[in-house]
This record gives C-alpha cells, sequence and structure tokens, in this order.
C-alpha cells in the first residue's frame, strides 16, 4: 500500500523530519522480523512519547492506513511485520528506564528498552527481573509485553505476564489509558493489564510498563546432563517435577539439535548423545546444594550419562550460550523451518517428544525439538527446503499433525510466540468458535476500523471463518 | 576476495533473527535497523536481488560499519558480515571508483613507504602552523579549519622521523634490509612495521626490535615494504588491496625468515588472511604457493613472544604484588576475533610488573574502523566515548593495548571524556619493565 502524500506530510510534522523513513533502502530494514519474511511498510516512524503516537492513531483511525508497532523485530510468529503495509510505528527511541523503586520492588520503563539491559540495570541494586527469552539481550519490553514472552525460568518464576502490575497504553483511536496499579495487589475493575499483555499489538500500543521485580537470588548452580535416549532425558524432567524440587530451568536440546550446535561450535560433547538437559537451580547456598543432589540422583535414575556442573560464571556462560545459539543454527539442516513453540501437561512431554518422532519418520523430515521441558514447552521445528514443492506441503502437513498431538494431550499451540501471521490458520485446532468470536468482538471494541496491526492472530477479522487449511 | 553476487549462499544464512543488534556497535549508536548487521545484510541481498540501486542511501548505510566482527561472533550461523560489507563497498568503487582523496591516499600508499617520508615529512613542518599541542596529552588540535578533520579531534602528531627512516640511517642496513641481530640468535624473524607505527608511533616498532631482540630473535624489517592494504580493502578497494599485498610478499622474500611479526592487530590480520583472500583466487598457482608460505610465517608479535619464543622463561609474571600499578586491556577486534589472540597480551603485561583490571565489555571496538574514522569523526567518537568510560570507570592507571590505531583513538575518546589515563602499547610496557623502567615514554 503506498501512502498518500499528505498523510506522509503529517506523520512528518507528528514526529518530526529526522524520525520518519520512507526510502525504500530503509522501509526494507522495518519490513521482517525472525520469522524472515518481508512485509514493506509505507513509512517507518521512531515516536518518542505517547501523546506523538496517540496524534499517529488518530490520523490512522481517520484516514484508514494500517498501523504496526515494533520492537527490536525479534519475534517469530511475524507480529510486528506490516503485512497490509501502513506504517510502522518503531519504539527504539523510547528505550528509558524511568524508575526502579527499590523500597517497593518495581520497575516502570518506556517499551524499547531492552529485556537484558533492564536485567542488568536491577541486578546491579541486588533485584531480579525474571523472564528470560533467548533473545534477551536485544528483544525490549515492549515486545515482551505483546507477545507476553516466556523463556527458561518461567518454571520457576512464570512469563512476562505474572510481572506486569499497570501499563500505559494508546489505544486504537488515539486514547491513552492508564491500567493495572503499582502495588501487588488490585482487583478494580476488568484486569485490562492483563488483556493487554500478549495481545499481539492489536489492541493497542504499550508506551509505558510498571513492572514487579524480586530480590535477586544468592546463588545460581547450573549443570548439564546427557542422555542416551531423549525420552529417557523427558522422564528425568518429570521425575525432577514431580519430586518437589522447583528448578529455575530445565532445558531439554534432543539429538538433531545438538547435531547442529556441534557443527557451528566446540562444545564437547561426544557422540551417541541423543539428548542434553541444562537444569538450572538458584536460591540460597545450603538450599541448592541439596536440590542439586536430588536432581543428580533422579538424572541417574533415569540413564543420566554424564553430569557436569558449571563452576564458574564463564562455564554457566557458555552452557547458556549453546541453548540460545540453537534456533537460528537450525538454519544449517536446511534452510526454512517452521518453529512451532506448543506446550502440553509437563507429564506429557515424553509423549509428545515420541509423538513428534513418529510425524518426523512418517512425513520424512526432520524435525528438531528442544526448549523449556520444566515448563513443558517445547519449541518443534519442521526444517524443509522451500525451493521443494513437495518438502514444503509435507511439512505443513507435519505441523498440523504435531498440532493435533498437542491438543490431544491437553496442551496449547504457543506458549510463548504468539499466534501473529503464522499461527493464524490453526487458532480453530485449539479454540472453539464462541471464544474466537468473544475475542474478534472484543478486537472489534477496541478497532472498529482495523487499522492496528491488522492481519494477526485471527485470519478473517469478523464474520469470516477462522477453520485451518 | 569475493564479489557482492557471488556472497549470495552467505546472505541467504542470514534468518534476521536479531542477534547482532545486541553487539553492533553502529547500531547501537544509532538504533536504527540500517545501522546493524541484520540491516546491512538485508540491504546487500535486496541490491543482489535487484530491487534497489547503489543509491546513496545504501551507500551510506553500508558505510557505516566499523567492521569489528562482534555480529559475526555472535552469529550462529557464521554470517560474514564484514567479508559481505567489503564486498558491498566493492560495488561502489567498482561502478564509481574511490573519492578523490581516498585515491590520491592510495597512490602514495601503493609506493614504498620512503615516498610518503617525503611527501608526510614536508607536511610536518606544518604541524606547528596547523595544531596546537594539547598540554599533558600527546595530541594535537587543530588551530585552522583543516580539511577533513573535525574541530574537536585529537590529531596523533606526525613522529619526528619515522621509524622506517631511522632505521635506513642506522648503518645496519644489509641489501634493503634493516637488521638488528640478538645475542643468541636462535630464530629469524621478519618485523611488519605498517603506516600507523612507521609514521606515527615509530616508539611502538623500536620497542617491538628490542624485546624481539631480548628473547633472542634476530630481526629483519625489509625497508621496501608497504602499506597492508587493510585501509584500501576496508573502503572496498581490492586492487589496491591485492598490489599492496603483492609488493609486501616481494618485500619479505629470500630473508629466510622462521616467522614474520606485527604490533598491528589491523596489519597482522592483513599480513595472515586478507593476504590468503586477496591472492589466492588469482589462478595462479605460484603466487598461491608464496602466499600461503608468507601466511603461515605470521604471528601477532605478542602471541609469537608467549607461544614461540618462550618469554615467559626469561621474564616471568611479577604475580602476587599488590603494589603494582594497574592497567587494563582492551581487545582490539582485529586481534581478539580476527586472529582469537586474548589470553597473550595479558600474560606480558603481568610480565611487564602490572596488575590488570578488566573494563566492562573488554572487546567492544573502540570505534576507530580504519577509515571509518576518518568519513565518520562523530559516528566513531560515540562510539568511542562508550569505550572511554568503560577504560575509565576502572580507575586503571595505564590502559594497554596491541594496536597502533585503537591507541590514538581510545587517546582521542579518554580526552572527550576528560580522563588522565594513558594509553600505551603492550610491547612498550614490556620493552620498558626490560630497560628498568616503567615503559611509559610513549607517544
Amino acid at each position: 500500500m503506498i501512502m498518500d502524500r499528505r498523510d506522509i506530510e503529517k506523520l512528518t510534522s507528528i514526529v518530526g523530519r529526522g524520525n520518519i523513513l520512507t526510502d525504500k533502502e530503509e522501509r526494507i530494514c522495518y519490513a521482517y522480523d525472525a520469522t524472515n519474511q518481508l512485509h514493506l511498510p509505507g513509512a517507518v516512524l521512531f515516536p518518542a512519547s505517547a501523546t506523538e503516537i496517540s496524534r499517529i492513531m488518530t490520523l490512522a483511525n481517520r484516514q484508514g492506513f494500517p498501523v504496526t508497532p515494533r520492537g527490536a523485530g525479534s519475534g517469530f510468529t511475524g507480529g510486528s511485520l506490516p503485512v497490509e503495509g501502513g506504517v510502522v510505528v518503531s519504539l527504539e527511541r523510547m528505550n528509558r528506564i524511568l524508575e526502579i523503586d527499590e523500597e517497593n520492588l518495581l520497575a516502570v520503563v518506556e517499551p524499547g528498552v531492552v529485556n537484558g539491559d533492564l536485567q542488568m540495570a536491577v541486578e546491579r541494586l541486588g533485584l531480579f527481573y525474571p523472564p528470560d527469552p533467548s533473545s534477551m539481550k536485544f528483544c525490549t519490553i515492549g515486545g515482551n509485553i505483546a507477545e507476553c514472552a516466556g523463556g527458561p525460568r518461567a518454571v520457576k518464576y512464570g512469563v512476562t505476564r505474572d510481572y506486569v502490575l499497570g501499563l500505559e497504553v494508546v489505544l486504537p483511536d488515539g486514547g491513552i489509558v492508564d491500567t493495572g496499579v503499582a502495588t501487588i495487589k488490585g482487583v478494580v475493575g476488568y484486569d485490562l493489564t492483563r488483556l493487554f499483555v500478549g495481545s499481539e499489538g492489536t489492541l493497542g500500543i504499550v508506551t509505558r510498563a510498571t513492572l514487579k521485580l524480586l530480590p535477586l537470588p544468592e546463588a545460581f548452580n547450573t549443570m548439564m546432563v546427557t542422555f542416551k535416549d531423549v525420552v529417557d532425558g523427558a522422564k528425568a524432567v518429570s521425575a525432577i517435577i514431580r519430586s518437589g524440587v522447583v528448578p529455575t530451568a530445565v532445558e531439554i536440546i534432543d539429538g538433531v539439535s545438538i547435531g547442529c550446535v556441534k557443527d557451528g561450535a566446540a562444545t564437547g560433547i561426544p557422540d551417541g548423545v541423543d539428548a542434553i538437559l541444562l537444569i538450572e537451580l538458584d536460591g540460597d547456598r545450603g538450599s541448592i546444594d541439596r536440590d542439586a543432589a536430588s536432581v543428580k540422583d533422579l538424572c541417574l535414575e533415569n540413564n543420566g550419562l554424564d553430569i557436569k556442573i558449571a563452576s564458574s560464571k564463564k562455564e554457566v556462560k557458555a552452557l547458556w550460550r549453546l541453548r540460545r545459539a540453537l534456533s537460528p543454527s537450525l538454519a544449517r539442516i536446511k534452510p526454512n523451518k517452521l518453529n512451532e513453540d506448543v506446550v502440553v501437561p509437563r507429564s506429557k512431554i515424553p509423549d509428545l517428544l515420541s509423538g513428534v518422532r513418529d510425524v518426523s519418520e512418517d512425513k520424512g523430515l526432520m524435525i528438531p525439538c528442544f526448549g523449556h521441558a520444566g515448563d513443558g514447552n517445547i519449541h518443534v521445528n519442521v526444517m524443509y527446503d522451500a525451493r521443494d514443492k513437495g518438502e514444503t506441503e509435507r511439512a505443513w502437513e507435519a505441523v498440523k499433525a504435531v498440532f493435533e498431538l498437542v491438543v490431544r494431550l491437553g496442551g496449547t499451540i504457543s506458549g510463548e510466540h504468539g499466534v501473529g501471521t503464522a499461527k493464524a490458520p490453526y487458532i480453530s485446532m485449539e479454540l472453539k468458535p464462541p471464544v474466537i468470536n468473544v475475542m474478534k468482538d472484543i478486537k472489534d471494541l477496541f478497532d472498529p476500523k482495523g487499522i492496528l496491526n491488522p492481519g494477526k492472530i485471527f485470519q478473517c477479522h469478523r464474520g469470516g471463518s477462522d477453520e485451518g487449511p | 576476495m569475493k564479489v557482492l553476487k557471488e556472497l549470495v549462499q552467505e546472505l541467504d544464512r542470514c534468518v534476521r533473527c536479531g542477534t547482532c543488534r545486541g553487539v553492533c556497535p553502529t547500531f547501537g549508536v544509532i538504533l536504527r535497523e540500517a545501522a546493524s548487521a541484520r540491516g546491512k545484510v538485508s540491504l546487500a541481498k535486496s541490491y543482489v536481488d535487484g530491487d534497489i540501486a547503489l543509491s546513496r542511501t545504501f551507500i551510506r548505510h553500508i558505510s557505516e560499519c566499523v567492521l569489528c566482527g562482534a555480529c559475526e561472533e555472535v552469529c550462529a550461523n557464521d554470517v560474514p558480515v564484514p567479508d559481505i560489507i567489503i564486498a558491498a563497498r566493492g560495488e561502489k568503487v567498482r561502478s564509481e571508483g574511490l573519492p578523490f582523496t581516498a585515491s590520491a591516499v592510495m597512490k602514495g600508499l601503493n609506493r614504498p613507504h620512503t615516498f610518503m617520508s617525503l611527501a608526510l615529512r614536508v607536511a610536518s613542518k606544518f604541524q606547528p602552523a596547523l595544531f596546537k599541542k594539547v598540554p599533558k596529552e600527546s595530541g594535537m588540535r587543530r588551530r585552522f579549519p583543516v580539511p577533513l578533520v573535525d574541530k574537536d579531534r585529537l590529531v596523533p602528531p606526525l613522529a619526528g622521523k619515522f621509524m622506517l627512516d631511522t632505521l635506513k640511517k642506522s648503518g645496519k642496513v644489509e641489501r634493503g634490509v634493516f637488521v638488528s641481530r640478538s645475542r643468541d640468535s636462535k630464530v629469524r624473524v621478519g618485523f611488519f612495521a605498517g603506516c600507523l607505527t612507521n609514521y606515527i608511533s615509530p616508539n611502538i616498532g623500536i620497542a617491538s626490535i628490542e624485546v624481539l631482540n631480548r628473547v633472542g630473535a634476530d630481526v629483519f624489517v625489509p625497508l621496501k615494504q608497504v602499506c597492508c592494504g587493510m585501509p584500501a580493502l576496508g573502503m572496498g578497494d581490492v586492487k589496491d588491496a591485492k598490489s599492496l599485498a603483492l609488493r609486501n610478499l616481494d618485500a619479505f622474500e629470500g630473508l629466510d625468515l622462521d616467522f614474520i611479526t606485527t604490533s598491528c592487530a589491523t596489519c597482522g590480520e592483513a599480513l595472515k588472511r586478507r593476504f590468503k583472500d586477496l591472492l589466492l583466487d588469482a589462478g595462479d598457482p605460484a603466487t598461491g604457493r608464496r602466499v600461503e608460505e608468507y601466511c603461515g610465517k605470521v604471528r601477532d608479535i605478542n602471541a609469537l613472544l608467549v607461544n614461540e619464543l618462550g618469554i615467559g622463561d626469561i621474564i616471568p609474571a611479577a604475580a602476587g604484588d599488590e603494589s603494582r600499578k594497574v592497567a587494563t586491556y582492551h581487545d582490539p577486534c582485529h586481534l581478539r576475533r580476527s586472529q582469537g589472540i586474548k589470553e597473550e597480551p595479558r600474560e606480558l603485561l603481568e610480565m611487564a610488573g602490572l596488575r590488570i583490571k578488566e573494563m566492562n565489555h573488554p572487546c567492544r571496538c573502540c570505534g576507530l574502523g580504519g577509515s571509518f574514522n576518518l568519513t565518520h569523526y562523530g559516528f566513531s567518537m560515540e562510539i568511542g566515548k562508550k569505550k572511554a568510560e568503560d577504560i575509565d570507570s576502572t580507575g586503571a592507571e595505564i590502559a594497554a593495548t596491541a594496536c597502533p590505531g585503537c591507541i590514538l583513538q581510545i587517546k582521542d575518546g579518554l580526552h572527550h571524556v576528560g580522563s588522565t589515563v594513558k594509553v600505551v602499547h603492550v610491547i612498550e610496557l614490556l620493552a620498558g619493565r626490560l630497560r628498568g623502567g616503567e615503559g611509559m615514554n610513549s607517544g
């Protein structure tokens, strides 16, 4: 969609000449996210305040052009892709940590703050912001809120929604509202804060967030356990959860994924290892040692081969670097992937992994799995080559088969990436029509003209069917 | 060197995950996607696909990179971003040629250093008229507008006597090669000075020769050597970089050397790796063999001293003494990332009698980026200020590094933040210790 010249002029007067980009070269750089798809916007705006965003939304609402909010563009489901053109509103300039309240354990931040920067800032004061998506060194809090990002520590600490107390949001009609509280408790009226968290930028643009902090745990302990069979690894996870130990994180990496990182980095992982568990514990030193001992025993009881405990900060970092490099490194197998972040009840992880293995054999495709076994959230990556038509078709069939399996096991098709465009065709596999209709009514209430981040979550806005392919 | 169109596979390896945003120094300053590696790779891909032309905007974005390689280091798919940037800059050189000033400089560099010496010696006479010395710091500020020189820039003074000129007149020249023999000749080492050492900081070169002699190396400095070619390559000027590489192969030939070394991190990358990139695909097997042999002998001086010449047996580290002076060490990109050398310079600092206090982000680029600093001074200094703050907040008395380029940039950066930390090359400190002093007579 080509932007109207007069609209561009008005937008320029709102954000200032230096904060709007219209050259094709510039727009190309805001046409993608981590899905690696391209949708060229008509212009890119860098507002500095809620007021400016409000004026942008007012204009968009009057003129009817789409607005797509964007943080770091690191999402996996296309949440920040301007699929219907219009303008991208990049929140990169609004990147100030406004306040860290040590007495009340709160932080007030703008949406463009990088997750890792916030973590460092609060940790310097002995505080802790737990949500830690693998992209934490570059993803932004605004994006985290829009997608309700999780991360390895979700096992013990939950996800982004558990840390958002209040929000300032610009609504699609340009109105600015404050939701929520700056306290731990608060039940006055509907919980709009929770409605906005995970709404994928379809209901409003978050311009300020009040976040809950915790005291920083005294110590961390990270260990790596290898297994000959991935199902043994999954059983060990179930055993740990059952035992009452609550680890900070329990990550599982299957054999195919191990092959990818081994290819890319010297890892010292021997051959014949089909699964790795990365387990992190935190707390005071006494409890950590006790928990570490029981975790160790449980792994050995479930055929764990080798247990390596990181003895320095450097070793801990190296272990986690390996885990964080996984997702992008899969491109070594095949150029394209369908990256699904399904969740099953934790006791069903072995069923999920063996089920995915069956799908993989049936479709003749590599499907590396890794992820947050501790909370049942497994990243299932169907690898294929988009240039091969048959393979592409089988890849989509495989995704559908995996989703069917997940729903059958009582799980959900997205734990932390969101629906975006990538999973829009499948939501009806999980959600019944009346629920989808309520959701569409909510969207309609906030954004009757459908101008804010259109084309996401629902395949058809209203009246149409969201039946899968 | 591959041209951009030959790098399609490498371009396609980028999955747009955004990891590079977290480490890219230029992105860190302007916070715009086009400044990040991911943005530049996307632009290069669009150019190769014919979606955009060799436009001013494209060229500007491709120019805004310090080639530090931090993105390549964190990239899970090993996208060779610096190679892509160099190739993209090459597109411009191929279609438009070099800008006038750059082309004049390249013509000069493509002759033996003696030619440039003459030109620069004349220039050095005008220094006091154009610049005033900044007290206490080894730098100068301009008095009047000077082309290419920003008014706040701390300009490094040209050395009173250039290194190779000094060596030439030393009386120790045998058939065009300066030779300085060790008391116990164990190995034959060729020394590559590089432009910054030759013209601005000859004492780094002199200190290098001294230290090498002390550990039993006979040092050979061919006076015919020329610029390493990295400034040319950084601009995408492959043609001049190739011709410089060939001249340097010639200059070191026939000396029966065991090693070739340099005290410049950037020259080290050129000699060890880029010469191969430039000359191996020439389709000329004889040159191929020569360049393989040459590159195989190249060692950075820190690595050479520690790993090959056993300097640790001669001067053990002065560990434990808490009264030692405190130094912090900056990892030059072209040493740590391009050559994987990080421990050796730190070991040498301990041997020089210093206690190391690590700064935050020791391997974050200083922002010099070769000619980037000349063409994008303000930008370069924004990156440089972050480095200066990291250094200053350690409380160290000395900032040591192993690259004459980083030294100039860090001095300028520290000057901007009002810090008095002294900036010195590791080898100068080591030579100072060997002489029995502190080794602080830099500048």
